[in-house]
Formats: C-alpha cells, structure tokens, sequence
C-alpha cells in the first residue's frame, strides 16, 4: 500500500515536473539543498513504518523543518563565505544510507525467512514420500 | 484514522519531491552549468549567471514598453491623417536604419574555423574566422545589393564596429564567437555571388575554412536591440 503510493506519487511528480516552468538561477542551489532534506525525510519516513513507530506529526514536521533549516544553513554559509550546505549534504546522505540499511535489512530478513520456510517444507514433503516409499 | 494517512502522506511527500527534482534538473540543463573547480570559480559563475538573468529581464520590460509605446502611438495617431502620415514616416525611417525587424528573401552564410589539424599548418591564425574575413564579407554582400544584414543577431547598423577581440569579435560592442552566421536580405541570386570563382569564398578554403551560403526566400533579421545617438553629428540648417 505504501509503495503504491509513493510510486503513484513519484510518477505524477515527474510529469508535472517535467512540463513545470524553470526557476531562477539564484533559487537553484537552495532548491537542491531542500531536495536532499527532503529525500531524506521520505527514507526516514519509510524507515519508521518498517520499524511500527511511524508518526504523522513528526514526519512533516521533519519533512519542512529539514528542508527549512538546510536552505537557511546555505543562506548563511553564503553570507559567512562558508560552505554549510556540504556539511547538511554529508548528514543528510549519511542517514540516508542509515535509512537504507534498516530498510535493506528488513526486507532480506522478511524474503530469507520466506525462503527458508519454502524450503524446511520441500525437505519434509521429502520426507514423508521416502516414508511412504518404505512402507 | 491516522494509520489510513500514512501513504497520502507519503505519496504527496514523494510527489512533491520528485516535482522539486524535476524543475531543478531542468534549471540545471538550461543553463548548462558544470561544477567549478573551485568555490571562486563557482561564484563567478554564479554571478554571471545571476547578471544574465538580470540583464533578460529588463530586456522583457524594455520589449514591453515599446510595445505599449507602440499601441499608444497607433491610438493617437488614429483619426488624424497627418499624423498617420508622420507615423508612416517614422516606421520606414526606423526600418531603413534597423530599428524595425525586417523579412525577405536573402542568404544565410555559416563561417566556421578550420577543422584542420592545427599542427600540419604552418600558420595556426589562418585556420580560424577573424574580425576582416567577416568585414570582407560584409563589404562583399553590400556590393551585391544586400539591404539588411546581421551577424550571430546582431544587426548591422551605421554605427555598427567590427573589431577584432582576442578568440571572438566585437560587433556592436557585444561579443560575438564563432561560428558566425550571416544573414543578408536582398535578391538571393546577386548576393550569391559571393561564391564565385575568385571571390571571398574561395580565398577562404584556400586557408582551410568551409563557409557554408544556404539561400531563402524568407529570412527574418531582428532590429538593433541598442540606441543609435550621433553627438557630433548634427542637421545642417
């Protein structure tokens, strides 16, 4: 259910986006700062229903404030000569592959367990045939 | 309930997302920008971006108010025959000294540098489109009759300096790089004779440059986007 509609929603995305009017230069680099908090609080999003602790409220909260405080993090380095956003940039892709792994790991555990089962149920169907063929 | 939002949410989150991806990838792809080598190269950059963004948005005012000009004009000079007459006047005036954009038959030639190894020929300069090639060409399609004439859309007028700059040429006081496109207005058949045995064209190929004259019977060359102001000139009275 969560997959249908995160591809649901990626798909209308990307046609709107695709036919979606270009922005000002100077707005671009804020915009790809605010892209990777984003990125991020959907992976944790995801993360956080694999794990049952899903929260609505902290989700979006997470989702704007992220994004909001990356681009006044990158607004400032601008002004200080600094280049803050590398630093968001660098946590942010780090907690992502976080989010990955706990994603990741769930899924081989949930697909490696099925397999098992499969096959701890050929073994005893085995099995019970060789008892059938002695008897 | 709120079990029942979790994938709205997240779908719009996505949505939202991929949408924000989209428009940046596309504003990235416009402006064909690469990753500086440094944090200074990248403000530069960045600043003339920002300064050619700036300089297309008053290029859009200024195109809007002449509009406007224009319709307050053609409102004034409605119901008034003498006035519909200076009008008249002012139009070609403007049109024969290339404040109008204009339309006709002509020639468009595309000058390009030499593809030729630079380093079978003993003469690098000669491979590549200089500042004389193009005023020779100039002189060349006036002779045959050319009546409009621009170069890369810069529109020839009578202040108009070509001038050589370093790797481009200075027309108009913008830069202008290669490869040159010339487009002429005039009788197709007279400016082609340009390509003749003995002319510019030929002197061209003997260094190694192709120029390329495609003729048509509609070209349209836009009008000078500058002022035209004489200081030393004035009327005799």
């Amino acid at each position: 259910m969560i997959f249908i509609a995160i591809i649901i929603g990626c798909i209308l995305g990307a046609i709107l986006g695709i036919n979606a009017p270009t922005i000002s230069y100077m707005y671009s680099s804020y915009l790809a700062i605010a892209i990777i908090a984003a990125l991020d609080s959907v992976f944790g999003g995801i993360a956080s229903v694999i794990n049952k602790n899903f929260d609505l409220k902290i989700f979006i909260s997470g989702f704007f404030g992220n994004a909001i405080l990356a681009i006044l993090l990158t607004l400032l380095g601008q002004k200080l000569n600094v280049d803050i956003y590398l630093a968001a940039i660098v946590v942010f892709v780090w907690r992502m592959f976080m989010n990955l792994g706990i994603i990741r790991r769930y899924y081989v555990e949930k697909w490696s367990g099925k397999l098992e089962n499969l096959a701890n149920r050929k073994h005893k169907e085995n099995n019970l045939d060789n008892k059938a063929q002695k008897n | 309930m709120s079990k029942k939002f979790i994938p709205i949410v997240l779908g719009l989150m996505c949505f939202a997302l991929t949408y924000s991806i989209c428009i940046q990838m596309k504003t990235v792809k416009t402006l064909n920008t690469t990753v500086g080598q440094s944090y200074e190269e990248n403000n530069l950059r960045a600043q003339v971006l920002k300064m050619k963004e700036k300089y297309e948005n008053r290029q859009a005012d200024l195109e809007k108010a002449t509009e406007l000009l224009e319709k307050e004009r053609q409102n004034a000079t409605q119901n008034n025959s003498s006035l519909e007459e200076m009008e008249r006047q002012i139009k070609e005036g403007n049109k024969l000294i290339g404040m109008t954009d204009v339309t006709g038959p002509g020639v468009i030639i595309t000058l390009k540098d030499s593809t030729i190894n630079p380093a079978t020929v003993l003469d690098v300069s000669s491979l590549l489109v200089h500042d004389t090639d193009v005023l020779s060409i100039i002189g060349e399609l006036k002779n045959a009759g050319a009546e409009a004439i621009s170069i890369n859309d810069e529109r020839l007028v009578t202040t108009t300096a070509i001038s050589c700059g370093g790797n481009i040429i200075d027309i108009n006081k913008s830069k202008v790089g290669a490869p040159f496109v010339i487009k002429a207005i005039g009788l197709p058949e007279y400016l082609d004779a340009i390509s003749r045995p003995g002319g510019y064209f030929e002197r061209l190929e003997d260094d190694g440059i192709i120029p390329e004259l495609k003729k048509s019977n509609k070209i349209t060359i836009n009008k000078y986007s500058g002022a035209i102001n004489f200081k030393y000139a004035k009327n005799v009275e």
